[in-house]
Protein backbone atom coordinates (compact mmCIF):
# COMPACT_ATOMS: atom_id res chain seq x y z
CA UNK A 1 0.00 0.00 0.00
CA UNK A 2 0.87 3.40 -0.58
CA UNK A 3 1.38 6.58 2.12
CA UNK A 4 0.37 9.66 1.87
CA UNK A 5 0.90 11.63 4.90
CA UNK A 6 0.40 15.24 3.16
CA UNK A 7 -3.29 14.38 3.61
CA UNK A 8 -2.66 14.85 7.56
CA UNK A 9 -0.71 18.15 7.22
CA UNK A 10 -4.46 19.22 5.45
CA UNK A 11 -6.20 18.80 9.02
CA UNK A 12 -3.42 20.25 11.22
CA UNK A 13 -5.42 23.02 12.04
CA UNK A 14 -7.98 20.46 13.76
CA UNK A 15 -5.37 18.48 15.16
CA UNK A 16 -3.97 21.47 16.66
CA UNK A 17 -7.85 22.94 17.78
CA UNK A 18 -7.53 18.70 19.63
CA UNK A 19 -3.94 19.01 21.11
CA UNK A 20 -5.26 22.34 22.59
CA UNK A 21 -8.32 21.22 24.50
CA UNK A 22 -6.35 17.95 25.62
CA UNK A 23 -4.09 20.29 27.22
CA UNK A 24 -6.43 22.40 28.94
CA UNK A 25 -8.64 19.69 29.95
CA UNK A 26 -4.85 17.77 31.15
CA UNK A 27 -3.30 21.43 32.75
CA UNK A 28 -6.90 21.83 34.66
CA UNK A 29 -7.17 18.74 36.33
CA UNK A 30 -3.38 18.42 37.47
CA UNK A 31 -3.62 21.55 39.31
CA UNK A 32 -7.41 20.37 40.69
CA UNK A 33 -6.09 16.92 41.04
CA UNK A 34 -3.23 17.60 42.69
CA UNK A 35 -4.87 19.66 45.04
CA UNK A 36 -7.26 16.90 46.01
CA UNK A 37 -4.45 14.37 45.97
CA UNK A 38 -2.58 16.45 48.96
CA UNK A 39 -5.78 16.75 51.06
CA UNK A 40 -6.41 13.40 50.90
CA UNK A 41 -3.33 11.99 51.59
CA UNK A 42 -3.69 14.47 54.54
CA UNK A 43 -7.01 12.59 55.18
CA UNK A 44 -5.36 9.48 55.05
CA UNK A 45 -2.81 9.56 57.65
CA UNK A 46 -5.41 12.09 60.15
CA UNK A 47 -5.93 10.59 63.50
CA UNK A 48 -10.02 10.37 62.52
CA UNK A 49 -10.96 6.99 61.91
CA UNK A 50 -14.15 8.36 59.81
CA UNK A 51 -11.72 10.56 57.88
CA UNK A 52 -9.55 7.70 57.47
CA UNK A 53 -12.29 5.46 56.29
CA UNK A 54 -13.67 7.83 53.32
CA UNK A 55 -10.80 8.87 51.87
CA UNK A 56 -9.05 5.24 51.30
CA UNK A 57 -12.40 3.68 50.15
CA UNK A 58 -12.40 6.64 47.63
CA UNK A 59 -8.84 6.19 46.58
CA UNK A 60 -9.10 2.08 46.68
CA UNK A 61 -12.20 2.82 44.54
CA UNK A 62 -10.73 5.31 42.12
CA UNK A 63 -7.37 3.32 41.56
CA UNK A 64 -9.49 0.13 41.40
CA UNK A 65 -11.54 0.94 38.31
CA UNK A 66 -10.82 1.47 34.78
CA UNK A 67 -10.66 5.09 34.38
CA UNK A 68 -12.97 4.44 31.34
CA UNK A 69 -15.69 3.07 33.48
CA UNK A 70 -15.14 6.04 35.68
CA UNK A 71 -15.69 8.77 32.43
CA UNK A 72 -18.92 6.95 31.69
CA UNK A 73 -20.03 7.12 34.96
CA UNK A 74 -19.60 10.81 35.40
CA UNK A 75 -20.75 11.71 31.53
CA UNK A 76 -24.21 9.56 31.88
CA UNK A 77 -24.77 9.15 35.73
CA UNK A 78 -23.56 12.23 37.06
CA UNK A 79 -26.30 14.26 35.50
CA UNK A 80 -28.94 12.26 36.26
CA UNK A 81 -28.17 12.09 40.11
CA UNK A 82 -27.30 15.87 40.10
CA UNK A 83 -30.20 16.82 38.21
CA UNK A 84 -28.37 19.25 36.33
CA UNK A 85 -26.47 19.26 33.09
CA UNK A 86 -23.07 19.33 32.82
CA UNK A 87 -20.89 20.72 29.77
CA UNK A 88 -18.48 18.63 28.47
CA UNK A 89 -15.58 19.68 29.61
CA UNK A 90 -17.22 20.26 32.68
CA UNK A 91 -17.79 16.28 33.23
CA UNK A 92 -13.96 15.50 31.66
CA UNK A 93 -12.66 17.68 34.25
CA UNK A 94 -14.83 16.26 37.10
CA UNK A 95 -14.28 12.46 36.27
CA UNK A 96 -9.97 12.98 35.29
CA UNK A 97 -9.92 14.95 38.44
CA UNK A 98 -11.17 12.34 40.86
CA UNK A 99 -8.99 10.04 38.99
CA UNK A 100 -5.95 12.12 39.82
CA UNK A 101 -6.72 13.03 42.96
CA UNK A 102 -6.95 8.91 43.66
CA UNK A 103 -3.62 8.22 42.23
CA UNK A 104 -1.85 11.43 43.27
CA UNK A 105 -2.56 10.88 46.76
CA UNK A 106 -0.67 7.93 46.84
CA UNK A 107 2.21 9.68 45.56
CA UNK A 108 1.93 12.42 48.79
CA UNK A 109 1.10 9.72 51.17
CA UNK A 110 4.59 7.72 50.34
CA UNK A 111 6.08 11.48 50.23
CA UNK A 112 4.43 12.36 53.69
CA UNK A 113 5.70 9.53 55.39
CA UNK A 114 9.25 10.93 54.76
CA UNK A 115 8.66 13.82 56.63
CA UNK A 116 10.30 12.76 60.12
CA UNK A 117 8.44 12.79 63.42
CA UNK A 118 11.09 14.96 64.59
CA UNK A 119 10.05 17.96 62.71
CA UNK A 120 6.45 17.19 63.76
CA UNK A 121 7.96 17.08 67.42
CA UNK A 122 9.82 20.54 66.50
CA UNK A 123 6.31 22.12 65.11
CA UNK A 124 4.76 21.35 68.51
CA UNK A 125 7.67 22.45 70.59
CA UNK A 126 7.92 26.00 68.31
CA UNK A 127 4.13 26.46 69.40
CA UNK A 128 3.13 26.42 65.48
CA UNK A 129 -0.64 25.72 64.54
CA UNK A 130 -1.72 22.80 62.61
CA UNK A 131 -2.49 24.81 59.72
CA UNK A 132 1.04 26.69 59.57
CA UNK A 133 3.18 22.92 60.31
CA UNK A 134 1.14 21.91 57.04
CA UNK A 135 1.53 24.28 55.05
CA UNK A 136 5.13 25.46 56.15
CA UNK A 137 7.08 22.70 57.22
CA UNK A 138 4.85 19.36 55.97
CA UNK A 139 4.00 20.58 52.68
CA UNK A 140 6.99 22.11 51.14
CA UNK A 141 9.09 19.02 51.84
CA UNK A 142 6.36 16.12 50.38
CA UNK A 143 6.33 18.31 46.98
CA UNK A 144 9.86 18.43 46.65
CA UNK A 145 10.05 14.62 47.44
CA UNK A 146 7.09 13.73 45.27
CA UNK A 147 7.79 15.74 42.59
CA UNK A 148 9.47 13.15 40.19
CA UNK A 149 6.45 10.76 41.23
CA UNK A 150 4.04 13.38 40.34
CA UNK A 151 5.57 14.08 37.29
CA UNK A 152 4.91 10.81 36.20
CA UNK A 153 1.53 10.94 37.46
CA UNK A 154 1.41 14.05 35.10
CA UNK A 155 2.22 11.73 32.13
CA UNK A 156 0.00 9.32 33.54
CA UNK A 157 -3.08 11.78 33.17
CA UNK A 158 -1.88 13.20 29.85
CA UNK A 159 -2.16 10.04 28.45
CA UNK A 160 -5.41 9.32 30.29
CA UNK A 161 -7.13 12.20 29.13
CA UNK A 162 -7.24 10.29 25.29
CA UNK A 163 -9.86 8.37 26.78
CA UNK A 164 -12.59 11.34 26.81
CA UNK A 165 -12.60 10.69 23.39
CA UNK A 166 -14.91 8.05 23.50
CA UNK A 167 -17.46 9.90 25.26
CA UNK A 168 -17.13 12.92 22.84
CA UNK A 169 -15.35 15.24 23.93
CA UNK A 170 -12.96 16.43 20.55
CA UNK A 171 -9.76 16.38 21.98
CA UNK A 172 -7.14 15.41 20.21
CA UNK A 173 -7.70 11.53 19.60
CA UNK A 174 -11.56 12.31 18.83
CA UNK A 175 -9.82 14.58 15.94
CA UNK A 176 -7.57 12.05 15.17
CA UNK A 177 -10.26 9.14 15.02
CA UNK A 178 -12.74 11.96 12.75
CA UNK A 179 -10.02 12.32 10.10
CA UNK A 180 -8.99 9.47 9.92
CA UNK A 181 -12.53 7.41 9.47
CA UNK A 182 -13.51 10.49 6.87
CA UNK A 183 -10.57 10.02 4.69
CA UNK A 184 -10.36 6.21 5.40
CA UNK A 185 -6.62 6.90 6.17
CA UNK A 186 -6.43 5.35 9.39
CA UNK A 187 -2.40 4.43 8.84
CA UNK A 188 -1.50 7.82 8.45
CA UNK A 189 -3.03 9.84 10.59
CA UNK A 190 -3.17 7.74 14.05
CA UNK A 191 0.15 7.43 13.80
CA UNK A 192 0.75 11.06 13.52
CA UNK A 193 -1.38 10.84 16.42
CA UNK A 194 0.32 8.77 18.19
CA UNK A 195 3.87 10.48 17.45
CA UNK A 196 2.49 13.81 18.77
CA UNK A 197 1.55 11.98 22.01
CA UNK A 198 4.65 10.68 22.09
CA UNK A 199 6.57 13.78 21.58
CA UNK A 200 4.94 15.82 24.42
CA UNK A 201 5.08 12.16 26.92
CA UNK A 202 8.79 11.21 26.35
CA UNK A 203 10.57 14.15 27.20
CA UNK A 204 8.52 14.32 30.56
CA UNK A 205 9.43 10.82 31.51
CA UNK A 206 12.90 11.56 31.01
CA UNK A 207 12.77 14.80 32.79
CA UNK A 208 11.41 12.72 35.47
CA UNK A 209 14.75 10.29 35.26
CA UNK A 210 16.66 14.25 35.37
CA UNK A 211 14.85 15.27 38.35
CA UNK A 212 15.25 11.91 40.33
CA UNK A 213 18.92 11.60 39.73
CA UNK A 214 20.21 15.68 39.46
CA UNK A 215 17.84 17.86 41.51
CA UNK A 216 17.16 15.53 44.55
CA UNK A 217 20.50 14.36 45.54
CA UNK A 218 21.78 17.71 45.12
CA UNK A 219 19.38 19.10 47.20
CA UNK A 220 19.62 15.78 49.32
CA UNK A 221 16.17 15.36 50.45
CA UNK B 1 -33.07 13.83 43.35
CA UNK B 2 -35.86 12.40 42.18
CA UNK B 3 -34.76 9.05 40.84
CA UNK B 4 -35.48 5.56 41.97
CA UNK B 5 -33.18 2.91 41.61
CA UNK B 6 -33.91 -0.42 40.25
CA UNK B 7 -30.52 -2.25 40.08
CA UNK B 8 -33.63 -5.34 39.48
CA UNK B 9 -33.62 -4.21 35.77
CA UNK B 10 -29.66 -5.25 35.49
CA UNK B 11 -29.87 -8.42 37.83
CA UNK B 12 -32.35 -10.24 34.78
CA UNK B 13 -29.78 -9.77 32.65
CA UNK B 14 -26.55 -10.73 33.88
CA UNK B 15 -25.89 -13.30 31.53
CA UNK B 16 -24.28 -10.93 29.18
CA UNK B 17 -22.13 -9.17 32.18
CA UNK B 18 -20.78 -12.38 33.14
CA UNK B 19 -20.04 -13.05 29.49
CA UNK B 20 -18.38 -10.22 29.57
CA UNK B 21 -16.47 -10.52 32.69
CA UNK B 22 -15.29 -14.03 30.86
CA UNK B 23 -13.78 -12.13 27.63
CA UNK B 24 -12.30 -9.60 29.74
CA UNK B 25 -10.17 -12.09 32.22
CA UNK B 26 -9.45 -14.52 29.15
CA UNK B 27 -7.81 -10.98 27.90
CA UNK B 28 -6.12 -9.73 30.71
CA UNK B 29 -4.63 -13.78 31.75
CA UNK B 30 -3.07 -14.30 27.72
CA UNK B 31 -2.08 -10.30 27.34
CA UNK B 32 -0.47 -11.23 30.76
CA UNK B 33 1.36 -14.45 29.65
CA UNK B 34 2.91 -12.29 26.85
CA UNK B 35 3.25 -9.43 28.86
CA UNK B 36 5.56 -11.40 31.30
CA UNK B 37 7.72 -13.33 28.85
CA UNK B 38 8.28 -10.73 26.36
CA UNK B 39 8.60 -8.62 28.94
CA UNK B 40 11.67 -10.83 30.41
CA UNK B 41 13.11 -10.81 26.84
CA UNK B 42 13.19 -6.93 26.10
CA UNK B 43 14.88 -6.19 29.45
CA UNK B 44 17.67 -8.25 28.54
CA UNK B 45 17.26 -6.62 25.01
CA UNK B 46 17.58 -2.93 26.28
CA UNK B 47 20.69 -3.67 28.71
CA UNK B 48 22.84 -5.34 25.45
CA UNK B 49 26.25 -4.52 25.04
CA UNK B 50 25.00 -3.46 21.50
CA UNK B 51 23.32 -0.25 20.48
CA UNK B 52 21.91 -1.53 17.34
CA UNK B 53 19.99 -4.02 19.58
CA UNK B 54 19.33 -1.16 22.40
CA UNK B 55 18.45 1.54 20.09
CA UNK B 56 15.42 -0.36 18.23
CA UNK B 57 13.88 -2.16 21.78
CA UNK B 58 14.31 1.07 23.65
CA UNK B 59 12.39 2.92 20.86
CA UNK B 60 9.78 -0.17 20.82
CA UNK B 61 8.99 0.84 25.45
CA UNK B 62 9.27 4.67 25.08
CA UNK B 63 6.42 4.54 22.81
CA UNK B 64 4.44 2.10 23.90
CA UNK B 65 5.11 3.70 27.37
CA UNK B 66 4.32 7.26 26.52
CA UNK B 67 1.61 7.03 23.81
CA UNK B 68 -1.87 6.62 25.60
CA UNK B 69 -3.19 2.98 25.34
CA UNK B 70 -6.77 3.94 23.82
CA UNK B 71 -4.82 4.75 20.66
CA UNK B 72 -2.40 1.78 20.65
CA UNK B 73 -5.63 -0.47 20.51
CA UNK B 74 -7.46 1.94 18.05
CA UNK B 75 -4.16 1.86 15.86
CA UNK B 76 -3.72 -1.99 16.16
CA UNK B 77 -7.12 -2.41 14.94
CA UNK B 78 -7.28 -0.20 12.13
CA UNK B 79 -3.43 0.10 11.00
CA UNK B 80 -2.30 -3.74 11.24
CA UNK B 81 -4.93 -5.33 9.06
CA UNK B 82 -4.11 -2.86 6.69
CA UNK B 83 -0.63 -2.58 6.71
CA UNK B 84 -0.52 -7.07 6.90
CA UNK B 85 -3.10 -7.57 5.30
CA UNK B 86 -3.91 -9.89 7.89
CA UNK B 87 -7.26 -10.33 10.18
CA UNK B 88 -7.09 -12.19 13.26
CA UNK B 89 -10.32 -12.56 15.50
CA UNK B 90 -10.68 -8.94 17.59
CA UNK B 91 -10.67 -10.89 20.92
CA UNK B 92 -6.59 -11.86 19.26
CA UNK B 93 -6.19 -8.18 18.10
CA UNK B 94 -7.15 -7.09 21.40
CA UNK B 95 -4.71 -9.80 23.59
CA UNK B 96 -1.65 -8.57 21.12
CA UNK B 97 -2.41 -4.98 21.84
CA UNK B 98 -2.46 -5.05 25.42
CA UNK B 99 0.26 -7.93 25.96
CA UNK B 100 2.59 -5.44 24.06
CA UNK B 101 1.28 -2.50 26.00
CA UNK B 102 2.12 -4.34 29.27
CA UNK B 103 5.87 -6.07 27.90
CA UNK B 104 6.84 -2.52 27.14
CA UNK B 105 5.68 -1.42 30.95
CA UNK B 106 6.84 -4.91 32.86
CA UNK B 107 10.47 -4.77 30.57
CA UNK B 108 11.04 -1.19 32.73
CA UNK B 109 10.17 -3.27 36.01
CA UNK B 110 12.41 -6.27 34.67
CA UNK B 111 14.98 -3.66 33.95
CA UNK B 112 15.04 -1.69 37.19
CA UNK B 113 14.99 -4.79 39.33
CA UNK B 114 17.84 -6.45 37.28
CA UNK B 115 20.16 -3.46 37.77
CA UNK B 116 19.29 -2.92 41.88
CA UNK B 117 21.41 -6.53 41.84
CA UNK B 118 24.27 -5.36 43.93
CA UNK B 119 27.33 -5.64 42.15
CA UNK B 120 29.50 -7.51 44.97
CA UNK B 121 26.78 -10.61 44.20
CA UNK B 122 27.81 -10.13 40.54
CA UNK B 123 31.53 -10.26 41.65
CA UNK B 124 31.16 -12.77 44.04
CA UNK B 125 29.51 -14.99 41.30
CA UNK B 126 32.94 -14.22 39.49
CA UNK B 127 34.98 -15.28 42.01
CA UNK B 128 33.31 -18.66 42.43
CA UNK B 129 34.26 -19.24 38.96
CA UNK B 130 30.42 -19.68 37.72
CA UNK B 131 30.19 -18.57 33.71
CA UNK B 132 28.55 -15.80 32.75
CA UNK B 133 25.44 -18.17 31.97
CA UNK B 134 25.14 -19.33 35.27
CA UNK B 135 25.39 -15.90 36.93
CA UNK B 136 23.00 -14.77 34.88
CA UNK B 137 20.50 -17.92 35.67
CA UNK B 138 21.68 -18.23 39.44
CA UNK B 139 22.23 -14.76 40.83
CA UNK B 140 20.57 -11.65 39.13
CA UNK B 141 17.41 -14.36 37.59
CA UNK B 142 15.83 -15.15 41.37
CA UNK B 143 16.94 -11.87 42.88
CA UNK B 144 15.26 -9.81 40.52
CA UNK B 145 12.31 -11.59 39.57
CA UNK B 146 11.52 -11.62 43.56
CA UNK B 147 11.96 -7.87 43.47
CA UNK B 148 9.90 -7.00 40.81
CA UNK B 149 6.87 -9.29 41.58
CA UNK B 150 5.01 -6.27 43.59
CA UNK B 151 5.46 -4.29 40.27
CA UNK B 152 4.53 -6.90 37.92
CA UNK B 153 1.69 -7.71 39.91
CA UNK B 154 0.85 -4.20 39.95
CA UNK B 155 1.43 -3.68 36.10
CA UNK B 156 -1.09 -6.90 35.48
CA UNK B 157 -4.04 -5.65 37.28
CA UNK B 158 -3.25 -2.39 35.01
CA UNK B 159 -3.87 -4.27 32.20
CA UNK B 160 -6.78 -5.59 33.33
CA UNK B 161 -8.25 -2.39 34.30
CA UNK B 162 -7.22 -1.16 30.70
CA UNK B 163 -8.94 -4.18 29.11
CA UNK B 164 -11.97 -1.54 29.17
CA UNK B 165 -10.57 0.22 26.19
CA UNK B 166 -11.16 -2.91 23.97
CA UNK B 167 -14.98 -2.32 23.85
CA UNK B 168 -14.20 1.00 22.28
CA UNK B 169 -13.43 -1.15 18.91
CA UNK B 170 -16.50 -3.46 20.06
CA UNK B 171 -14.36 -6.56 21.45
CA UNK B 172 -17.36 -7.66 24.02
CA UNK B 173 -15.88 -7.45 26.94
CA UNK B 174 -17.92 -6.40 30.58
CA UNK B 175 -17.66 -2.93 29.80
CA UNK B 176 -18.84 -3.35 25.97
CA UNK B 177 -21.83 -5.58 27.53
CA UNK B 178 -22.26 -3.26 30.60
CA UNK B 179 -22.22 -0.29 27.73
CA UNK B 180 -25.21 -2.43 25.52
CA UNK B 181 -26.83 -2.75 28.86
CA UNK B 182 -27.03 0.58 30.08
CA UNK B 183 -28.66 1.68 26.55
CA UNK B 184 -31.50 -1.17 26.27
CA UNK B 185 -32.50 -1.10 29.93
CA UNK B 186 -32.11 2.66 30.08
CA UNK B 187 -30.59 2.42 33.55
CA UNK B 188 -26.73 3.83 32.82
CA UNK B 189 -26.49 4.68 36.81
CA UNK B 190 -27.10 1.01 38.12
CA UNK B 191 -25.16 -0.50 34.86
CA UNK B 192 -22.37 1.07 35.06
CA UNK B 193 -22.21 1.10 39.10
CA UNK B 194 -22.48 -2.67 38.94
CA UNK B 195 -19.98 -2.95 35.81
CA UNK B 196 -17.52 -1.00 37.92
CA UNK B 197 -18.17 -2.86 41.28
CA UNK B 198 -17.12 -5.83 39.09
CA UNK B 199 -13.94 -4.42 37.97
CA UNK B 200 -13.01 -3.12 41.95
CA UNK B 201 -13.84 -7.06 43.14
CA UNK B 202 -11.51 -8.43 41.01
CA UNK B 203 -8.77 -5.54 41.14
CA UNK B 204 -8.71 -4.70 44.60
CA UNK B 205 -7.87 -8.29 46.13
CA UNK B 206 -4.43 -8.10 44.01
CA UNK B 207 -3.91 -4.62 45.08
CA UNK B 208 -4.18 -5.59 48.61
CA UNK B 209 -1.95 -8.51 47.91
CA UNK B 210 0.80 -5.92 46.52
CA UNK B 211 0.90 -4.04 49.57
CA UNK B 212 1.40 -6.95 51.62
CA UNK B 213 4.23 -7.91 50.04
CA UNK B 214 5.50 -4.15 49.76
CA UNK B 215 5.07 -4.02 53.61
CA UNK B 216 6.88 -7.62 54.36
CA UNK B 217 9.69 -6.16 52.19
CA UNK B 218 10.41 -3.26 54.10
CA UNK B 219 10.15 -5.43 57.43
CA UNK B 220 12.80 -7.80 55.95
CA UNK B 221 14.72 -4.88 54.79
CA UNK B 222 15.07 -2.90 57.66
Amino acid sequence: MTFNFAVVFKFQDALLLGLLTTLKLTLICIVLGCALGFFLALARTSKSAILRGVSSIYVEFFRGTPVLVQLFWVFFCLPLVLGVELSNLASGVIALTLYMGAITSETFRASLKSVGQEQLDACVALGLSPWARTMNVVLPQAVLRAAPTLLSNCVSLFKESALVSAVGMADLMFVGQNISNNTARPVEVLTVVALIYFVIAFPLTRAVTVIEHRILKRLAV
Amino acid sequence: MSYTFDFASVFRNMAPLWDGLLVTIQLTIAANVIGLTLGFVLALLVMSRWRAIRLPVTLFIEFFRCTPAIIQIVWFFYCVPMLFNVFLGSVTMGIMALGLNLAAFNAEAYRASIQAVPREQLDAGVALGLTPFQRVLYIILPTAVRNSVPVLLTNGIGTFQQSALVAIVAVQDLMYQGKTLATLTYRPIETFTIVALVYFAVSFPVSQIVGYLERRREVLAS
